[in-house]
């Protein structure tokens, strides 16, 4: 039984709440949703998410609808099916996921580097915190992140087609199947990224530009070295590239930018690249009082 | 009697820098203040790193509450920290902060509601710890500051460089609000690298320079000191050349300096060369207009040890 100084009150219960990962990732979630920033892209999310419905419906009606008999082979061409047209819902030619890799760079950038600029680490590791529970926390807000704004994406439209005709919808049944885990690996590797980039940056203005560079350095290299090479799996250096050859490998498209290996490969390689230099970013040494 | 901190020849490097010299000392438990005081770049940061756990010593003994404090939830549950620095994040809401912290502590639901309440009392920031961070002052921010670390009801209070950039009114407060943590039976522990506050505050000093403990003791044992230590005593009289005279004759003088309007004399022990001058002055043989110590404070102390030390 502890012995405390006569005259302290007894201490308060601890070891109650929730734990000190939890608690640090749903401080970052509400300071995120105060930000303007966070309105501006849940509204191009959502404007992105109708499109994709409106353009689901536009589909079921031309299969359906014989007043559209005129159209339906102009249609057929404009909106692809198969492989191809299930791999873009994750990533709508890009459109999507670019304005992802924006949204984690300006969100996420300040993941780590914030901490750092108001020196809040040295602080948190005062308390029963563990360098493991901040990595966890800020790992868990860095792919929480993409992963809830993908999840729609991959469950709405899907949820849209069997509700309008079930499984004869232009979206196969087992789709979730194969997007959720895509869009998993999307999150998993822009999190990544996203905590290693902020954990080098002094700033959260500075951890945009580090998300960003490296997103974007790693393209320019991984292009030029696949030109150079004449070897597209060079392509696996990239971030960009790996979150586009996810959902095409997943769902089984013809010809997908990236094979299984070098994706495999690549995926691995930043995964635990970035978060071995998170780690050794935050450790309590690096917090300097 | 047990001891709240004691360290063994602990020791901190950085790669081949010595941040912290074996340092042995002890805290003892109970309710005190204790001042760490030393020049930039002494080791006041690196001890304190060590005593919060958030480093491990490169050699020796650290040990708090008995324990090793090094990523120990046990110790570091009894202990609050207020690091040095002003910073908040942008937008950032006083109790915001503070219930984070609160968690991260472990308190939770009541215990946690009922925590906040006592520490914004005891800090006397009831009605603005709501406000935004950017709209606090500077004392107000560091009571926030204070009351995060309260809030767990730790028994070891750390405090590094707290006075920094505080206005006086701001820092009067902030000391009685320490003094009476102390008489609540806190030890706290306050790094300065001013010896005019921390003497205003604490009943124990340690003095770092250069990552050495140079000295430890009371603030009365500290002022011994004094004594072995040459006091500057600026003279005012219209005859810069009697005081000279009158001084001469004493074994105390050692140095003198004359100045335009009287004299700068260095004298040892004080304690016996003042009541010499106090009586030529009453009898007339010393013709004084004025007597200004120039560093008869816990300042020439630090200067005299660090000079010897450096």
């Amino acid at each position: 039984m502890p012995i405390y100084a006569p005259s302290l009150p007894p201490r308060p219960a601890l070891d109650q709440g929730l734990p000190a990962a939890l608690v640090i990732a749903r401080f970052d979630i509400r300071r995120v949703l105060k930000q303007r920033v966070g309105r501006f892209f849940g509204f191009m999310f959502v404007g992105s998410l109708l499109i994709q419905l409106a353009t689901l419906y536009v589909r079921h009606l031309l299969k359906t609808q014989s007043a559209f008999g005129g159209v339906r082979d102009f249609a057929a061409q404009v909106f692809t099916q198969g492989p191809e047209f299930h791999a873009g819902i994750l990533t709508m030619n890009g459109w999507l996921t670019t304005l992802l890799w924006f949204q984690v760079a300006l969100v996420g950038g300040g993941l780590v580097a914030r901490d750092s600029l108001y020196r809040i680490r040295p602080l948190m590791y005062a308390h029963p915190v563990r360098p493991l529970d901040y990595l966890a926390a800020k790992g868990l807000f860095a792919a929480g992140l993409p992963f809830i704004i993908l999840l729609p994406f991959a469950i709405l439209p899907w949820g849209m087609s069997l509700l309008i005709a079930g499984t004869a919808g232009p979206i196969s049944v087992w789709a979730p199947l194969y997007l959720v885990p895509s869009a998993l690996l999307i999150a998993l590797l822009m999190g990544a990224v996203t905590l290693g980039a902020s954990s080098l940056a002094a700033s959260p203005k500075a951890g945009f530009g580090w998300v960003l560079g490296i997103s974007l350095g790693a393209n320019a290299l991984g292009g030029l070295l696949s030109g150079l090479l004449h070897q597209p799996a060079w392509m696996a250096l990239s971030p960009q590239a790996l979150v586009q050859a996810w959902p095409a490998l997943l769902c089984r498209v013809t010809e997908p930018p990236l094979d299984w290996i070098p994706t495999l490969v690549g995926t691995t390689v930043h995964l635990l690249l970035w978060t071995f230099i998170a780690a050794r970013r935050t450790r309590p040494s690096e917090a300097v009082l | 009697m047990t001891a709240t901190v004691s360290l063994e020849r602990a020791s901190l490097r950085y790669g081949d820098i010595l941040g912290l010299s074996p340092t042995t000392f002890e805290l003892p438990d109970g309710g005190g203040i204790t001042g760490l005081l030393g020049p930039n770049g002494a080791g006041k940061s690196t001890l304190i790193q060590l005593l919060s756990g958030l480093l491990p010593p490169s050699g020796g003994e650290v040990r708090v509450f008995g324990q090793v404090p090094f990523r120990n939830p046990a110790v570091l549950s009894r202990i609050g920290l207020v690091p040095e620095g002003d910073r908040f994040p942008v937008g950032l809401r006083g109790h915001h902060w503070l219930r984070m912290m609160g968690e991260l502590s472990g308190l939770s639901g009541s215990h946690l509601n009922a925590a906040m309440a006592s520490a914004l009392t005891a800090v006397g920031m009831e009605v603005n710890g709501k406000k935004l961070f950017s709209e606090m002052s500077k004392g107000m921010r560091q009571r926030m500051r204070l009351g995060q670390a309260l809030l767990h009801d730790p028994e070891f209070l750390i405090l590094d460089e707290p006075f920094n950039g505080m206005d006086p009114e701001s820092r009067l407060q902030l000391m009685e609000l320490l003094r009476q943590q102390a008489l609540a039976g806190r030890r706290i522990l306050v790094s300065s690298h001013i010896l005019g506050e921390v003497a205003q505050l604490t009943d124990r000093i340690l003095l770092l320079f250069r990552g050495r403990l140079l000295a430890e003791g009371s603030v009365a044992e500290i002022r011994e000191l004094l004594d072995r230590h040459p006091v500057e005593l600026r003279i005012g009289a219209e005859s810069a050349q009697a005081v000279a005279r009158w001084a001469v004759e004493h074994d105390e003088l050692v140095a003198l300096r004359m100045e335009e309007s009287g004299a700068v004399l260095a004298v040892r022990n004080p304690r016996s060369f003042l009541p010499k001058l106090q009586e030529a002055v009453l009898s007339g043989a010393l013709p004084l207009s004025s007597l200004d110590p120039i560093d008869l404070n816990l300042d020439a102390v630090f200067q005299f040890l660090t000079k010897d030390h450096a």
